[in-house]
């Protein structure tokens, strides 16, 4: 168990450094859950043996104590390795929503190429997202559309750095015909 | 009365409307910069910019079919000027939106008067966010939840499923650091209280400090300082 919270905490690191996000590590998630539910009836089943025995005998040992102890502090520890791994890819998400990005879109495309080459590419770039997260970007995305609406005006996601200049330099390379400006 | 407060007597109804509140949007937007708090949201100053940005753009889109000179000029200006305040505007929102973004349940419980009176350290407060940023909050942090709930938390025990848990010694909900550093000028005479020591520290007018933001928060707030 403590193997898969510090791989996660790892896999939430990288994501962190490598600015991107990962594959899902689907696998490990449903071991701690799994463990998790174990502690959780074991913790029960030593309630249990300490409630029948206490009409008998009174007194609950020590082993008994420290092991719900620690069986809780294991379940506290795994839902906080847990929220800390799903957090740091919201993040990711919202970012890259904010930035523009269509990650959906681009995990589309992503599966497209894959089934075009076969299944033998299927480890490399499989599906970086749970479906729970692409529900999630989904409707983040919704929000965040909603929210920016509201502001038509000001293009919330436009440039934050501060404005120098109203028009750019640019060097016409290709012949690109007849641009629309902002105002005609 | 002083030398100064006459002169400011003397001058202020002469300054526009427009050009006040460009001073005050650039002093809330280094506020909303610089704090580690949210501040309260600025609801009138908001509306007369954003009233004022409308009045903008519709000159600029009724002028640029004018193809005189002078007028061209005059657009360009209009529209530089048009877009510094659209990027004042733009950073303090999305500033605020990042803080948002990063303690929404001490945020849901400043809002909220039912939760802020349970906790002891939040203090409640309804003028914090816009509407807007209110809905934003809600939905965000509700679908935060359903999604963590559908990831992993449901299959938890319930006791554990909660996302603002206080009990088992660490607090899950994340605050922000009221003893960060601020830069403050001082616009009137003013004593700070310390947070170690006891001793108070006096504020001139005009002098520049650094000082804990915990300490002149309500400083800030009434106008006597402003963080820089």
């Amino acid at each position: 168990m403590e193997v898969h919270t510090t791989g996660l905490m790892q896999n939430a690191k990288r994501v962190i450094a490598l600015n991107r996000l990962l594959p899902y590590q689907a696998d490990t998630v449903s071991v701690l859950l799994q463990g998790t539910r174990e502690l959780n009836d074991s913790i029960n089943n030593t309630l249990e043996e300490i409630q029948s025995q206490q009409s008998s005998a009174g007194q609950l040992g020590p082993e008994k104590t420290a092991s719900l102890l620690v069986n809780h502090l294991c379940m506290r520890r795994n839902k906080r390795c847990l929220l800390a791994y799903h957090k740091v890819r919201t993040d990711k998400i919202d970012e890259a929503l904010w930035s523009g990005k269509d990650i959906l879109e681009d995990q589309q495309s992503q599966q497209k190429q894959q089934a075009g080459e076969g299944a033998d590419s299927g480890a490399e770039g499989s599906n970086n997202l749970s479906p729970e997260e692409e529900e999630y970007t989904r409707q983040y995305g919704e929000l965040l559309a909603a929210y920016k609406g509201q502001w038509t005006d000001i293009d919330l996601t436009g440039s934050l750095e501060p404005p120098k200049d109203l028009f750019v330099d640019v060097r016409v390379l290709k012949d690109a015909g007849e641009i629309m400006t902002e105002y005609g | 009365m002083n030398l100064d407060e006459i002169l400011a007597e003397a001058t202020g109804p002469s300054i526009p409307q427009s050009t006040l509140d460009l001073q005050e949007l650039s002093r809330v937007w280094v506020a909303e910069r610089v704090a580690p708090e949210l501040l309260p949201w600025p609801e009138t100053l908001m509306e007369r910019v954003l009233a004022g940005i409308r009045r903008q753009v519709e000159i600029v889109e009724e002028q640029t079919g004018d193809m005189d000179s002078k007028t061209n000029f005059k657009l360009i200006v209009i529209q530089t000027e048009l877009e510094r305040w659209k990027f004042l505007v733009r950073s303090l929102l999305r500033a605020r939106i990042a803080k948002i973004d990063a303690h929404p349940h001490h945020i849901l419980f400043t809002i909220s008067p039912t939760l802020a009176s349970q906790s002891s350290s939040t203090s409640y407060n309804p003028d914090l966010l816009s509407p807007a940023e209110s809905n934003y909050l809600h939905t965000h942090t509700a679908l935060l939840s359903s999604h963590y709930s559908s990831s992993f938390l449901s299959t938890f025990p319930s006791a554990l499923q909660s996302l603002d848990d206080t009990s088992g010694g660490i607090s899950m909900i994340s605050a922000p650091d009221l003893d960060t550093a601020v830069f403050v000028r001082c616009l009137e005479d003013c004593t700070v209280e310390r947070t170690e020591g006891g001793e108070s520290l006096i504020l001139r007018r005009g002098d520049v400090w650094v000082v804990r933001w915990r300490g002149v928060k309500l400083k800030v707030e009434r106008g006597l300082c402003e963080l820089i």
